[in-house]
């Protein structure tokens, strides 16, 4: 047999109820028996002492004279109550006065007793009933009453508990086959929608809520579980499909790129961001000869001018620690063991959260351009060295020229005539401006030249030693000249005070009617100093403010404005060598502003140093 | 053998034990003293008027006129008895009771003496006699012995006469009720 917690719900239902109905009938009626027995027994016990009590009373007389026929018509009147069987009168002395028996019984009588009692036997109720005259006792009356009666009625109340008991039985039954139908089909309900989920994994199934209690709960949870995980199936499926769509952009995106980079001409590398490089190009395999495994991560150091290697680690450790994009020209061994100029670039690639995802990088072969650079500078540098040398040695025959036109016009004044004044005028005026010229042209060689230390220099102590040179010009045009304290600065002194010079004679001689208003400030900026020469003069149409820097640009005629239109290709070539820059502001007939900048750090800008003659050039 | 000699002397010994009651109730009464406990029931079922007594504590007084064949199992009948209220006491006389001197009188025998000095006394006195003559001379209440159990009659309207009322138990256990 199963054990009950084996058996279905339905069953266990019905077995429950019907254990209950049975147990709690069971328990009621024997409760009604036993009451009913223990009332029945009471009344009994009224009945039987009242009853004994009356017919004592009845025969008090009768015992009081010995009478027997009395006696015996007294106990006759028992035959009322068919369950006495027999009732006896003694006398005081023992002897019985009267007996009765009923009909058709031979029942004895019980024996005497001396007080008043009622005894329940097995078989009856023995009363004993003591016959008391003017209160003395003349007798006993013994009476034995049959328990038929209670037999009797137990097996009444047997046959009715037992037809309760089972028509209670029945009417459970049926009641419970109805009700239990109730709670039997919500439970169904449920396995047989969890049976079909697992059966089909269809999250789309749903347990029919039968009614509002416990079980009508426990749907609602099983549907929202299964809705629940429905929904995160889906969203499962989503992300699936999504991740393979993903992988499959990011598979194309792989493929653009590798077809883009083996198409393109330069040489293409990527690296992690902690800087091993995992991929390189066809170009790098073909330029170099070496296979991808021998130069991956930092296998292309191999490959790296041993002069170069040094900084460009440097460098590229930098850009890894910091981010900063690396540009870095490096000579790379081509196959055939000859080195070639290559201008490096790598970019760190940023994610969505700024975090460097990885590095690309690119190097072009710039080594044509760069030959052509250095054949460019080195003819450069000659022409300089040409026009250095060629202005320097054109001084002296020069100054010859001017000064013998003047010994001329002093010493043959009264031997020329007027005409040939006037040609010896001409003469020493044109000597004399070939030699100012030839003065400039040196200055502006001389202004490319870098020296090698710049000590930081004083800006107000220059700018005051350059005033002092041009006092006898301001106090001519009578000029006001004003100016902020000044920086130090990494310049070299005569550098300075050449731009110096050039503007603020620039700023004297290109003036209005009105006295000249000059001022010099100097402010800070990014990386450096910005300085500023303002004057009030006729000022530059903007149509030339690029113009008016080139070597020999004038834009005046000479009879109005003196000079040789290289004064501002002078201050133009000492800002740029220094890595600065310099511009004009200005509005025709409203002066002019001139800027300049002067870096914080000059950038080294490797250039072979312009002959040592020209240092000697200058002082001779 | 032995065992039924043991169970005798052991029924012998309960016997012994018992003696006061079985020998009073094995010893059959004399005829007397049967009337003389005959006499005091009679008390107990009738019921005197109050002026019947001399005063109202006065004793329940039996008198035996005449010759006494009672002796003294009378007065031990009598002895402590208390019948509403009175004590009941047996007394002897031998001329004509006075008036509420008593209320039963016991006669033996029957004469015209007797008879007269009773109708004299006037109610509230009950008269005993023996034999069915004695109620023809008005007595109320006469002994007999039948078949060796002592009987009696009752003269009811002699009883009533003398503003007695007898107690209908009384009446149901008498031989024979005269009207």
């Amino acid at each position: 047999m199963r054990p009950f917690r084996d058996i279905p719900i339905r069953q266990k239902l019905m077995l429950i109820v019907m254990v209950t109905t049975g147990a709690a009938m069971l328990f009621a009626a024997t409760g009604v028996v036993a009451l009913d027995s223990f009332l029945f027994r009471n009344s009994l016990r009224r009945d039987l002492s009242s009853l004994a009590q009356i017919i004592a009373d009845n025969s008090t007389a009768a015992a009081a004279f010995s009478d027997e026929r009395s006696a015996a018509e007294t106990l006759n009147a028992l035959r009322a109550r068919p369950h006495v069987a027999s009732a006896c009168i003694y006398l005081v002395d023992g002897t019985m006065l009267a007996g009765y028996s009923r009909a058709g019984e031979t029942d004895t009588c019980p024996a005497a007793r001396g007080s008043n009692e009622l005894r329940f036997g097995s078989s009856g109720v023995t009363v004993s009933q003591a016959i008391v005259l003017s209160g003395r006792r003349v007798g006993t009356l013994m009476l034995f009453y049959d328990l038929g009666e209670i037999t009797e009625r137990i097996e009444v109340f047997g046959a009715i508990v037992l037809g309760v008991l089972l028509m209670s039985s029945v009417i459970a039954f049926l009641l419970s086959s109805r009700l239990r139908s109730i709670i039997a089909t919500s439970i169904s309900q449920l396995v047989s929608a969890s049976r079909s989920v697992s059966e089909t994994n269809d999250y789309s199934i749903r347990a029919r809520k039968v009614s509002n209690d416990e079980l009508g709960v426990l749907a609602d949870r099983f549907n929202e579980m299964l809705a629940g995980i429905q929904s995160r199936d889906d969203t499962l499926r989503a992300a699936l499909r999504d991740r393979e769509e993903a992988l499959h952009d990011a598979e194309t995106a792989r493929e653009r790129f590798r077809f883009m980079a083996e198409s393109m001409p330069q040489k293409i590398f990527t690296a992690t961001p902690r800087g091993d490089v995992d991929y390189f190009n066809q170009q790098w395999t073909e330029f170099t000869g070496l296979a991808f495994k021998a130069i991956q991560n930092w296998g292309w150091t191999q490959f790296v001018h041993p002069g170069d290697l040094k900084a460009n680690l440097d460098q590229w450790r930098h850009s890894l620690e910091t981010g900063e994009p690396l540009l870095f020209q490096r000579r790379l061994c081509r196959a055939d063991g000859e080195y070639r100029w290559h201008l490096s670039r790598v970019h760190p690639m940023r994610d969505e959260q700024g975090a460097i995802s990885m590095w690309i990088g690119s190097d072009t072969d710039i080594h044509e351009q760069k030959e052509k650079e250095q054949e460019l500078r080195l003819a450069n540098e000659d022409l300089q060295q040409f026009a250095y040398s060629a202005s320097h040695d054109l001084q002296e025959p020069v100054r010859n020229v001017t000064i013998y036109s003047e010994v001329i016009s002093r010493r043959y004044q009264r031997v020329l005539d007027a005409e040939g004044l006037q040609f010896l005028g001409f003469l020493t005026e044109g000597g004399r401006r070939l030699a100012t010229l030839i003065n400039d042209l040196l200055a502006y060689t001389r202004a490319g030249v870098l020296e090698s230390e710049t000590a930081p220099v004083n800006s107000s102590l220059v700018l005051e030693m350059t005033l002092s040179s041009l006092a006898e010009a301001i106090r001519e045009s009578g000029a006001s000249l004003t100016y902020d304290s000044l920086p130090e600065i990494a310049m070299s002194e005569a550098h300075l005070q050449q731009v110096f010079q050039n503007l603020i004679g620039n700023a004297l001689k290109y003036r209005r009617e009105e006295r000249p208003q000059i001022h010099i400030s100097a402010v800070r900026e990014d990386g450096g100093w910005r300085f500023s020469v303002r004057d009030n003069g006729i000022g530059i149409n903007p149509l030339y403010k690029e113009k008016i820097f080139g070597v020999f640009k004038r834009l005046h005629r000479n009879d109005k404005y003196s000079g040789t239109g290289i004064g501002l290709a002078i201050c133009q070539r000492v800002v740029e060598r220094y890595g600065g820059r310099i511009w004009v502001e200005s509005e025709p007939r409203r002066g002019a502003t001139f800027y300049f900048t002067v870096p914080e750090t000059t950038p080294r800008i490797p250039s072979r140093p312009v002959d040592s003659a020209a240092g000697g050039g200058q002082s001779s | 053998m032995e065992q039924v000699i043991r169970a005798r002397r052991f029924l012998a010994a309960i016997l012994l034990l018992c003696a006061p009651l079985s020998t009073r109730a094995a010893e059959q009464p004399s005829e007397y003293q049967v009337k003389a406990v005959f006499l005091l029931n009679f008390v107990k079922f009738i019921e005197w008027p109050a002026s019947a007594f001399a005063r109202a504590d006065s004793p329940v007084t039996i008198c035996i006129w005449g010759k006494d064949p009672f002796g003294e199992t009378l007065d031990r009948t009598m002895a402590g008895e208390v019948v509403n209220g009175r004590r009941v006491v047996a007394t002897r006389i031998t001329r004509a009771p006075s008036p509420r001197s008593c209320q039963v009188l016991f006669l033996e025998t029957w004469e015209k003496e007797a008879a007269k000095a009773v109708s004299g006394l006037g109610p509230g006195v009950l008269t005993v006699g023996e034999g069915r003559d004695f109620l023809r001379n008005s007595g109320m209440i006469a002994f007999s012995v039948e078949d060796r159990r002592v009987r009696f009659d009752i003269n009811r309207t002699a009883a009533e006469r003398a503003s007695l009322k007898l107690s209908s138990k009384l009446l149901s256990v008498a031989r024979n009720v005269e009207q």
